[in-house]
């Protein structure tokens, strides 16, 4: 009986520490990144987003998240509602000479109505002021928790009906994380909400590059000690190894198909480009210089591949043709390192990192034009990946010797900080827009 | 970094071809006297002639490989000069201040030619992995975390593969020595200095049963 009552205290001792030791995990994985806006747009488009009728009851604030997703844009100014009660939440309740006296241009209404079952029906209305119309119009019924989500997809549409680009509110984005000795690739919101890992271990986890539709990610990762290629699918959570030859296996690239990766290895001698099929299968050598070829990324109509090479002596951006044949054709020449090419998604220009004198910065060329322009000015900045719709480019950088990530607009006019709560955050790679609305 | 490559190969064949002899001789020594331990007819007088004779011709194969090394092997004006030749048995590889000791070799940023003061340190390795031809070691390539961390691990790449070239080139063998790049992954320094920045500029030269 003692023996069992010590086993019994033992087993609750032991238990009381994993549940500890859970919820500490659990604390890191949750700590969201926090985001600042550092200056704006030069043309801010007004709007007044008036709290939803409701919404007062859950925690997601429906109007509150739409605001934070516009006004962390830099693209719009959003209006007071001063003092006028009671609030609209449909068109029949807008008193229009009221709002234009008040300067109101374009106004957001809506409520959130409970369903029962957990679920919640959000009805939201854009509606122009001047002329009295609607502008859009939906009704969406979610499960509570997918509030925030909701109110994402409410600001890509109106995002998309006031500028005209896709809105990128409700599209993902990963990154590495660094604490002590624990690297974790995590996946997050576009808004830093919502993290969790999808890897965790202590060696380091580079260059993470989502699959075209968003289910997938190919990251570099050095848990076997040297550097190997995986295929992370994000629906199951299962992986595969796409490479792992003799040497470096690394800087995975995909094929805008999905169906194929660029991958850089060593196994031949220096490092080339490869193409390998996303099951590991049918290698097939791009390049064969006698110096370095790395970090490949697809146009993206598939034809052409953007890499660094430094077989003119120095770093350098070149294009070649995907499939490998024909010479490449060196694309830039200002600066003795240029590194890091990442393809606009209308695929007319690139952003990479430049050498500036003593400081590294993100910069994009213009292919046809070869017009360069420098965008950032941080001292260490690396890693750019664009949003998919080519407005914000998202960037690893440093702040007092921390790694923080940073983000630009394509003009270099509106930028952002995201800095995690503790250890260091790096690699970005912004996912790509929700399946429902891509184009093709 | 030009003048050095030209007259590695140069040494290089040399080293090769002397440990060559010198480990046939060693083989063949053994098997004579297996040999003679099963042939127990054979008289303590004729063994020791037998002895005798293999010891005066190994002996003279050592002068011979000793003189043409005398002969030909470059005059120390490279870098060269403070590495001892062949010292088997008195190469020790923690000998505190000596070119074994010295486990990494350190570059430029962007760079991955072995500077010349570097050279005595892979001439000492390759002297030591040639007498030892059961070990094995890897060569991790490393670099500073400016710019691109997959043009880094390239970069580091290049760096180890640069080290492993050279001292196969010394007569090593290609199987002794494996290569990984951490590119910029495992920084030893972590400033944001030129200090921290040199020293992890690196190829580290890892034994077995040490610390990685």
């Amino acid at each position: 009986m003692e023996g069992l009552n010590k086993m019994c205290k033992k087993a609750s001792y032991v238990v009381g520490w994993v549940l500890l030791l859970l919820v500490a995990l659990h604390g890191i994985a949750r700590a969201q990144l926090v985001i600042d806006l550092i200056g704006g747009g030069a043309s801010q488009i007004p709007i007044t987003l008036v709290p939803f009728a409701g919404e007062e009851r859950y925690a997601q604030k429906i109007s509150q998240i739409v605001s934070a997703d516009l006004q962390r844009s830099g693209a719009f100014r959003l209006g007071s509602i001063g003092s006028a009660r009671p609030l609209p939440a449909e068109p029949s309740e807008i008193n229009y000479r009221y709002w234009r006296n008040e300067g109101t241009e374009t106004m957001l209404i809506g409520s959130v109505l409970e369903k029962g079952n957990g679920q919640a029906e959000v009805r939201f209305r854009l509606m122009d002021i001047t002329k009295q119309t609607q502008l859009i119009g939906f009704s969406y019924t979610v499960p509570v928790p997918h509030l925030r989500t909701t109110a994402h997809r409410i600001a890509d549409m109106i995002y998309e009906k006031l500028t005209g680009d896709a809105g990128v509110f409700a599209t993902k984005i990963c990154y590495v994380t660094k604490t002590e000795n624990r690297f974790e690739l995590q996946v997050a919101d576009a808004d830093g909400f919502n993290p969790d890992f999808i890897l965790a271990h202590r060696e380091p986890i580079i260059s993470p590059q989502w699959s075209p539709d968003g289910t997938r990610i190919a990251y570099v990762s050095f848990e076997r000690r040297k550097p190997i290629v995986f295929v992370h699918n994000l629906l199951d959570g299962t992986r595969t190894v796409l490479a792992n030859y003799q040497g470096s296996n690394s800087a995975p690239s995909w094929a805008p198909d999905g169906k194929s990766l660029s991958v850089v290895l060593t196994k031949d001698g220096i490092s080339n480009l490869y193409l390998i099929a996303v099951d590991g299968s049918g290698l097939n050598r791009l390049t064969s210089s006698q110096a370095i070829d790395t970090e490949p990324n697809f146009s993206p109509d598939g034809q052409h591949i953007i890499f660094t090479s430094d077989r003119a002596g120095s770093p350098q951006i070149y294009r070649m043709r995907a499939d490998g044949k024909g010479d490449a054709e060196r694309l830039t020449f200002e600066g003795s390192y240029n590194v890091t090419p990442r393809y606009s998604p209308d695929g007319k220009s690139f952003i990479f990192i430049h050498r500036n004198e003593s400081r590294f910065n993100v910069a994009m060329q213009e292919i046809a034009s070869r017009q360069m322009q420098i965008l950032t000015a941080g001292s260490f900045d690396q890693s750019p990946t664009f949003a998919p719709n080519g407005k914000m480019i998202l960037y690893a950088s440093e702040i007092k010797g921390r790694g923080i990530l940073a983000a630009v607009s394509s003009d270099g006019r509106i930028k952002q900080r995201m800095t995690a709560q503790a250890g260091d955050i790096r690699e970005p790679a912004w996912g790509p827009l929700p399946n429902i609305r891509r184009k093709d | 970094m030009k003048r050095i490559w030209f007259v590695l190969p140069l040494t290089v064949l040399l080293v090769a071809c002397a440990s060559q002899g010198q480990k046939s001789a060693e083989i063949e020594q053994r098997d004579l006297f297996d040999q003679q331990k099963d042939e127990r007819a054979a008289t303590e007088a004729s063994r020791a002639k037998e002895q005798e004779e293999l010891k005066r011709r190994l002996e003279e194969q050592k002068r011979r490989q000793q003189d043409e090394q005398a002969i030909v092997r470059p005059l120390p004006d490279t870098g060269f000069s403070g590495s001892q030749i062949k010292g088997e048995g008195s190469a020790k590889l923690d000998e505190p201040g000596s070119a074994l000791a010295t486990r990494s070799i350190y570059y430029e940023f962007n760079k991955f030619d072995i500077k010349e003061e570097y050279v005595p340190v892979i001439e000492a390795h390759a002297n030591y992995l040639q007498d030892r031809p059961e070990l094995k070691i890897v060569v991790q390539g490393n670099c500073d975390d400016r710019g691109s961390r997959e043009y880094n691990l390239a970069l580091g790449q290049r760096r180890a593969d640069g080290v492993k070239r050279a001292m196969v080139l010394l007569g090593v063998s290609q199987d002794q020595m494996d290569t990984v790049s951490f590119g910029a992954e495992k920084p030893v320094a972590f400033g944001q200095d030129e200090e921290s920045w040199a020293k992890n500029r690196r190829a580290d030269l890892v034994y077995p049963n040490q610390p990685q």
